[in-house]
């Protein structure tokens, strides 16, 4: 192996072992400033446990959650870096040992389609037989070739949607449906308060697509008078904290908005990302 | 917070109301979508003696148990949430989870004089709590075999009980 594939394997190694263990800074912050505004007693107490499980995780670069997640990659490419077989198989092999490191949950499903679907195929004891997701691969005009790891659990799979929204050329009329979509979703998904994910794009797969990228660079410190709309009115659904009711339902919104075609429909999609999510971590390779 | 040791008993389960914060140390069962229905097929057909464990006074967690830890998973999924009448009815007290439950599962706890309740996501957090885990069914289904747990003080916090919920209220 050369000196170039170690190098990047123990990179990505690392970047996942971040992503699964810590709360970024503005992810703290934004927990201090929740904890701060909650007056219900019984949420502030979640709210406060929540930061402090992110705080030993970070100590120990042990996993927030149990369900540590589906690794999910976003590779942004400068104008001078080149993508080959080789540093995809290389990223490929550092999530397998990160998730290994970590410890990651392991469970793939072993088995043919059938046996995949019905679970039938038993699980695979190795962290690592979890593999990724597609690698979404996009330019940046910045001279870099830096990789974002994602890690998804499955609360807010069960939860998040990718519909069509008819947009009666409103602004206000995609993002209600966003709101009740939300709030529908955040109520059941146990684990809140959310950082509500969006992309409202072309086709499901683009508007899916879009709702990543805004995970990967979204920030609670910056947020738009849109986003900060959606987060408001989203807290006034009283769900709070686990939902057992609390002013902070949502933490933030994070929103990206595609290109759009000439119709009278918007593809919406939209992840409750859960009280640690999203976990994600970045490196320079 | 009010410290409950397990097993637990109906005097325990009558003095708790919704919201309350409550601290759990013992002996638990752990289990999720994959064998908390082979369980209640199990008990169903009579056969639940064929398992080593006593159910009455029972705590079952909705958790994988693995080398990432232990944390709630949605106790409203179908697998899970199905589970809790004939589990209640079969002796346990408390079902640990997260997640909203559907009405008709809160009068089901009440039938049964059972009780839900919710835990945060705090892992990191638990792995000091848990002094001891072992597998007692299904070893063949890895992380979501049953096991049981000796821990100590798991804080959660009462979310339904006596026909009432936490979320009716919302």
């Amino acid at each position: 192996m050369s000196y170039k594939s170690t190098e990047i394997i123990n990179k990505v190694k690392e970047t996942l072992i971040s992503a699964g263990s810590t709360f970024s800074d503005d992810k703290k912050e934004i927990y201090r400033q929740a904890i701060e505004k909650e007056s219900q007693p019984v949420a502030k107490w979640v709210l406060e446990n929540t930061l402090k499980n992110a705080l030993a995780a970070e100590i120990n670069r042990s996993p927030l959650c149990d369900d540590s997640g589906i690794p999910h990659l976003f590779l942004e490419v400068g104008p001078n870096s080149e993508v080959s077989g080789q540093l995809i198989a290389d990223i490929h092999m550092g999530i397998y040992q990160g998730l290994n490191a970590l410890p990651g949950r392991p469970m793939a499903i072993m088995g043919n389609d059938f046996e995949r679907i019905d679970q039938s195929g038993g699980l695979n004891v190795d962290p690592g037989a979890m593999l990724p997701s597609p690698l979404i691969i996009k330019p940046t005009k910045e001279d870099v070739l830096r990789l974002h790891v994602l890690m998804h659990g499955g609360g807010p799979e069960i939860r998040g949607k990718t519909f069509r929204v008819f947009h009666k050329h409103s602004v206000s009329v995609v993002t209600d449906e966003i709101i009740d979509w939300t709030v529908e979703a955040a109520g059941k998904l146990g684990c809140s308060p959310i950082t509500l994910a969006v992309g409202i794009g072309r086709s499901h797969f683009e508007a899916s697509t879009l709702m990543f990228e805004a995970m990967v660079f979204g920030k609670h410190s910056i947020q738009s008078d849109i986003e900060k709309d959606i987060t408001s009115r989203v807290n006034k659904s009283n769900i709070g904290s686990l939902g057992l009711g609390g002013d902070i339902t949502a933490l933030s919104t994070f929103l990206k908005v595609g290109p759009q075609r000439a119709s009278g429909v918007r593809i919406v999609s939209m992840r409750p990302c859960c009280s640690i999510e999203p976990r994600k971590a970045s490196v320079v390779l | 917070m009010i410290k409950i040791q397990t097993p637990i008993t109906n005097s325990i389960i009558e003095k708790l109301t919704v919201g309350d914060m409550i601290s759990i140390s013992g002996f638990i069962y752990t289990g999720r979508d994959a064998v908390l229905p082979k369980i209640v097929t199990l008990i169903e057909n009579n056969q639940i003696q064929a398992l080593e464990i006593n159910l009455k006074g029972a705590v079952i967690f909705h958790t994988a148990v693995s080398p990432a830890g232990v944390g709630p998973t949605s106790s409203n999924k179908f697998d899970i949430e199905s589970s809790i009448p004939t589990l209640s009815k079969a002796g346990v007290k408390l079902h640990l989870g997260k997640g909203a439950l559907k009405p008709e599962t809160i009068a089901e706890l009440k039938k049964h004089n059972s009780v839900f309740a919710v835990i945060p996501p705090v892992t990191a957090l638990l792995k000091d709590k848990t002094i001891s885990k072992k597998v007692v069914a299904f070893p063949e289904l890895g992380m979501e075999a049953l096991h049981l747990l000796e821990i100590k003080d798991f804080p959660a916090i009462i979310a339904a009980v006596n026909g009432k919920s936490i979320y009716d209220e919302l």
